[in-house]
């Protein structure tokens, strides 16, 4: 009963938040390949892609490859339950969360995040968690 | 000469003109947490009928599952109770891998375990703090979310949500468990343990509140069977049935030595909040004896590795847990699509809150709030 409270002084003192912590979405689009399964697995759809095809110059004795450019990538975060599916839905590990929550807007519209904004909270993702003894080895490091 | 005339009737004087008052309790009102509309009928203080108006909150989540694949469906199916987030994740992933047959790693089974658990002592610390409240003791609420705050944390760190958890996947679990989690689970418990003890010695005996809640709102065996009522409210009238023992699902099998089912015959609001805390005491004792397993257990996989495209073979099954609330089923029918053609919710608020209309006539205006707030409900979980 006479234990001190665990009153966080917020605004002075920032909370440590587990890595796992699931508070913004960050994107990595260099990894990136305009897949679409994010978007096609969210759902409430609240992911928005735009991006055009361009052709590389064929290489001698080849030929012509094209690619997809990102042009848009926008999450809106008043829409999004922060269910994490399209993080583990994309195979190119092009997004990842961050614990970072501070983010509140006055506007609506400024909670869709756009590629630039997201890219900037990658660098706020903190390494993953040592796994439990009784855990398998991760995959990374069996492939090796 | 006199002739007696009547010049004007007071009140009294012939029998007495009252009328009945219809008053809507809700869907705002600070004592009903959520949006529950009760219209009573009250003559005088007395409530004479009560109804409860639902669907306010109503959000179409079984139209909703549909059209939603399986994963996608766990995001809706921990957000109808929202203080079940868990456990109610865990009827759907149970109702799929039966129909597919598959075969859940033992070591996603315990932490299963162990998680719905937590969650149960964190849905039943909640209402051990708002039911003191509505009531009119302001403390207890203080204490029991400083333990809750204990066991949210290890909630986050292992799901990285505080409410919604969504860790549970077709299979087995969506992560690992971090390093060390399960010593921290432990500290947890101990210090949730005792802090439980402060809330019971600071309430149980309470002469005020045994007053308000003893006797009230009395809840009878055949109410009870008429309705569907299911939880810590049918055990506390002496309704012995809980989904752990007699139909054991998870490795709750396994568990039987440490399962203790909390019952009371009394049936009032008093019997009800017993049982709660009861139940926590109880969870915890089965949380120690998840974590001591799951340290024994040899190395192993906590998920079952999916195809691309889910498909659950055609077929119907009917799945139940033992929600901290009551009896929480998924009726799954399937067509052998990616999504359900059919998933039908059971909640168990919803058939708590009925008996409401049998309950609550006869009682007082004051005594509905400490009714009321024995129920232990959550809105979401009734309108769905």
């Amino acid at each position: 009963m006479t234990r001190r409270s665990i009153t966080r002084q917020y605004p002075e003192v920032q909370p440590d938040l587990p890595p796992r912590s699931r508070g913004v979405i960050a994107l990595f689009e260099e990894n990136c390949t305009v897949c679409m399964l994010c978007a096609r697995e969210c759902p409430d759809w609240c992911i928005y892609i735009d991006s055009h095809k361009e052709t590389l110059p064929a290489p001698t004795g080849g030929r012509a490859r094209t690619r997809n450019v990102l042009d848009r990538f926008a999450i809106d975060f008043a829409l999004c339950m922060y269910c994490g599916i399209c993080i583990e839905a994309c195979p190119f590990d092009a997004l990842f969360w961050s614990p970072e929550f501070e983010y509140a807007e006055y506007d609506i519209a400024e909670l869709t995040h756009e590629r630039e904004r997201l890219r900037e909270w990658m660098w706020t993702v903190p390494p993953p968690p040592a796994h439990d003894p009784g855990a398998e080895p991760p995959k990374e490091l069996k492939a090796r | 000469m006199s002739t007696e005339r009547i010049v004007g009737v007071g009140a009294g004087t012939k029998d007495l003109a009252t009328e009945d008052m219809t008053l809507n309790i809700g869907p705002q009102h600070p004592s009903t947490h959520g949006v529950l509309r009760l219209r009573i009928t009250l003559d005088g203080e007395r409530i004479t009928a009560a109804e409860p108006i639902i669907g306010y909150m109503h959000r179409g989540a079984e139209k909703l599952f549909e059209v939603r694949d399986y994963r996608q469906i766990i995001v809706l199916a921990n957000r109808h109770d929202w203080l079940s987030a868990f456990a109610s994740e865990l009827g759907v992933v149970l109702a799929v891998e039966r129909m597919l047959g598959m075969e859940v790693p033992v070591r996603a089974v315990w932490a299963r375990t162990l998680l719905a658990e937590l969650n149960r002592v964190l849905n039943h610390l909640m209402f051990l703090g708002s039911y003191p409240l509505e009531v009119g003791a302001i403390t207890p609420i203080f204490y029991s979310f400083r333990e809750r705050e204990q066991v949210q944390r290890v909630m986050e760190e292992i799901s990285g949500g505080r409410l919604h958890y969504m860790f549970n996947r077709v299979g087995g679990l969506k992560e690992e468990l971090p390093a060390g989690w399960l010593g921290r689970v432990t500290d947890a418990v101990a210090a949730v343990r005792h802090g439980v003890g402060d809330i019971d010695r600071l309430i149980r005996g309470n002469e005020i509140f045994r007053a308000r809640t003893r006797g009230v709102g009395v809840l009878t065996r055949e109410q009870i069977e008429q309705y569907g009522v299911s939880g810590p409210i049918a055990r506390a009238s002496g309704v012995d049935f809980d989904l752990r023992r007699d139909e054991p699902y998870l490795a709750y099998g396994e568990l039987q030595d440490v399962l203790r089912v909390v019952t009371r015959t009394e049936g009032d609001c008093l019997a009800r909040f017993e049982c709660l805390l009861d139940q926590v005491h109880a969870s915890l004792d089965l949380a120690d004896a998840c974590v001591a397993r799951l340290k024994e257990l040899p190395p192993g996989p906590i998920n079952v590795r999916l195809p691309k495209v889910l498909k659950v073979p055609e077929g119907h099954t009917y799945a139940w847990t033992e929600n901290p609330l009551g009896i929480n089923g998924y009726y799954l029918v399937s067509h052998g699509e990616k999504t359900p053609w059919r998933l039908k919710l059971r909640s168990a608020s919803f058939n708590n809150i009925q008996v409401l209309r049998e309950m609550l006539p006869g009682h007082l205006v004051a005594d509905m709030i400490a009714i009321l707030g024995s129920m232990f409900f959550v809105v979401g979980d009734i309108d769905k």
